[in-house]
């Protein structure tokens, strides 16, 4: 595919406000993760997340219009406000050219657990008036497109896990296909409250000990929040308003499984990945780092793994492959543009952060994906994967800019 | 085996019959050796049955690699009554 500019990021995470906060923290494997109580969970059995920590989402509020915006929209914005900032743009730069494209797994989790707690001690009185527009799902897209008179498409995929990764893909879609030529893309989720987490403690996908990916003795993941924002544009606009450009997204694909919404297909994430790389034109062994979705639990990690050895093949072994989620928690419908951003910042500083908690090797999937400490690697290249609960698989591809060429 | 020796027939009895609930099996003619996959339990029938154990007994059984290469009603009920007992044991210390 023809490369897009990537010219601005965002992020608003456990690790704290800004790409900065999120890529030392990952880089570090310095986890966001501690306990967390909800007090309406009776029996609250998994114990730990990676929320936003409370004085830094208070200072995101007063900044913004709470009357009118849930907690994901506040956060959304403010990652957006840092990618934009980030990528120099100006007012003449949005308008009808500019599209938002900004997904969310549940919208607005913290407003609808509100309303209905309200709604059932006293029906007869009045709710949040503004529950519809804050707990929309398009809320985020939305206030961003209003924040900076984005008037192109305005677009919000939810599709859990997959929904920032579809989302930056898609942008570059619209900006290949011509029909604007800069996008804010990415995906935000707050979903850390009582009624939620009990939901996601119903799964039995979450651990109650350590968040382990790919480790032996994992059992399990571990939730957090968070937005992550980026700004893409075609390499042709980028070029004409003098930008710095960070990275080039070079390859996309998106594929379902169709066979179980919650078991993964190892089939489905390799027809992904495999098409990721053959969009971007690069052979395997370009790839020095894939940052994979790696949430720990037994299902993703051994069909993640069987799908990337099954088309690195004999680059597999050389390649450093991580997951984040033990630092920055799963973060769900903006997972993927957070482990997005990450993988930018790795390529950039050649450096692969680190997989934490690591015990050692599963013998069922032989193989250790950068363990505990950061390590350095050669590559012009580097992939994010996500993979959803109904079966929705989709990849990126990053290479460094090549200049003029 | 020795885990399947050591599970109390009482206890077997009601996880049993949480399979056969949760897992919406018609025919309840099925025993510790019958697979989980000829009883039509998939992945959300799973999440089920752990659901009615954390009611019953107060364990949450995460899916961890011994629940996930279980492939008979008696593995099963072999890996739950495992967390089951550590939980007791918990208590009661």
């Amino acid at each position: 595919m023809r490369p897009v500019a990537i010219t601005g990021m965002g992020a608003v995470t456990a690790c704290g406000v800004g790409v900065e906060a999120l890529w030392t923290a990952a880089r570090d494997g310095r986890s966001a993760v501690h306990d967390v109580s909800f007090p309406r969970i009776r029996q609250q059995q998994v114990k730990q997340a990676a929320p936003i920590a409370p004085e830094v989402y208070e200072r995101l509020a007063a900044a913004a219009k709470p009357r009118f915006q849930d907690r994901t929209a506040i956060i959304g914005v403010a990652a957006a406000r840092e990618a934009v900032a980030m990528a120099g743009l100006r007012p003449e730069d949005f308008g009808d050219r500019c599209g938002v494209v900004v997904g969310s797994g549940l919208g607005g989790a913290e407003t609808i657990e509100q309303g209905y707690n309200r709604f059932i001690e006293s029906p007869g009185a009045r709710g949040d008036v503004m529950a519809i527009p804050k707990l929309m799902a398009n809320s985020t897209a939305s206030w961003i497109a209003m924040d900076f008179k984005a008037t192109g498409p305005t677009l919000c995929l939810s599709t859990a896990c997959s929904s920032a990764t579809q989302s930056i893909g898609l942008a570059a879609d619209l900006i290949r296909a011509g029909v604007v030529d800069r996008c804010i893309a990415g995906g935000s989720e707050a979903l850390l409250v009582d009624c939620a987490f009990a939901a996601w403690e119903m799964l039995h996908v979450m651990t109650t000990s350590r968040c382990r990916p790919f480790s032996r003795e994992r059992n399990g993941m571990v939730l957090g929040e968070g937005a992550g924002i980026v700004v893409l544009e075609s390499m042709e606009s980028a070029r004409a308003r003098g930008a710095d450009v960070l990275a080039e997204l070079v390859g996309y694909a998106t594929t379902t499984d169709a066979s179980d919404l919650l078991r993964p297909d190892p089939a489905g994430a390799t027809s992904c990945i495999r098409k990721a790389l053959e969009s971007s034109g690069l052979s395997p062994s370009r790839i020095g780092y894939v940052n994979a979705h790696g949430t720990g639990t037994i299902a993703n990690d051994l069909a993640e793994t069987q799908a990337l050895r099954a088309v690195f093949g004999d680059d597999f072994d050389g390649l450093a492959i991580s997951s984040t989620k033990p630092i920055h928690g799963h973060a769900l419908g903006a997972g993927g543009a957070i482990e997005f951003i990450i993988t930018v910042e790795a390529l950039r500083a050649q450096m692969a952060p680190p997989t934490i908690d690591f015990l050692g090797i599963d013998p069922k999937i032989d193989f250790e994906p950068v363990p505990n400490v950061a390590r350095p690697f050669a590559g012009d290249a580097a992939m994010s994967n996500s993979f959803a609960f109904g079966g929705i698989n989709a990849s990126l591809v990053v290479a460094l800019p090549r200049g003029e060429g | 085996m020795a885990d399947r020796a050591a599970l109390d027939e009482d206890l077997r009895r009601q996880l049993l019959a949480i399979v056969a609930e949760e897992g919406m099996v018609k025919d309840r003619s099925f025993d510790s050796d019958t697979r989980l996959d000829e009883l039509g339990i998939e992945s959300a029938d799973f999440v089920m049955i752990l659901m009615a154990v954390e009611e019953k007994f107060g364990v949450y059984v995460p899916v961890d690699e011994k629940l996930t290469e279980a492939k008979t009603v008696g593995e099963l009920l072999a890996v739950v009554a495992g967390h089951i007992e550590d939980h007791r044991r918990q208590v009661s210390s």
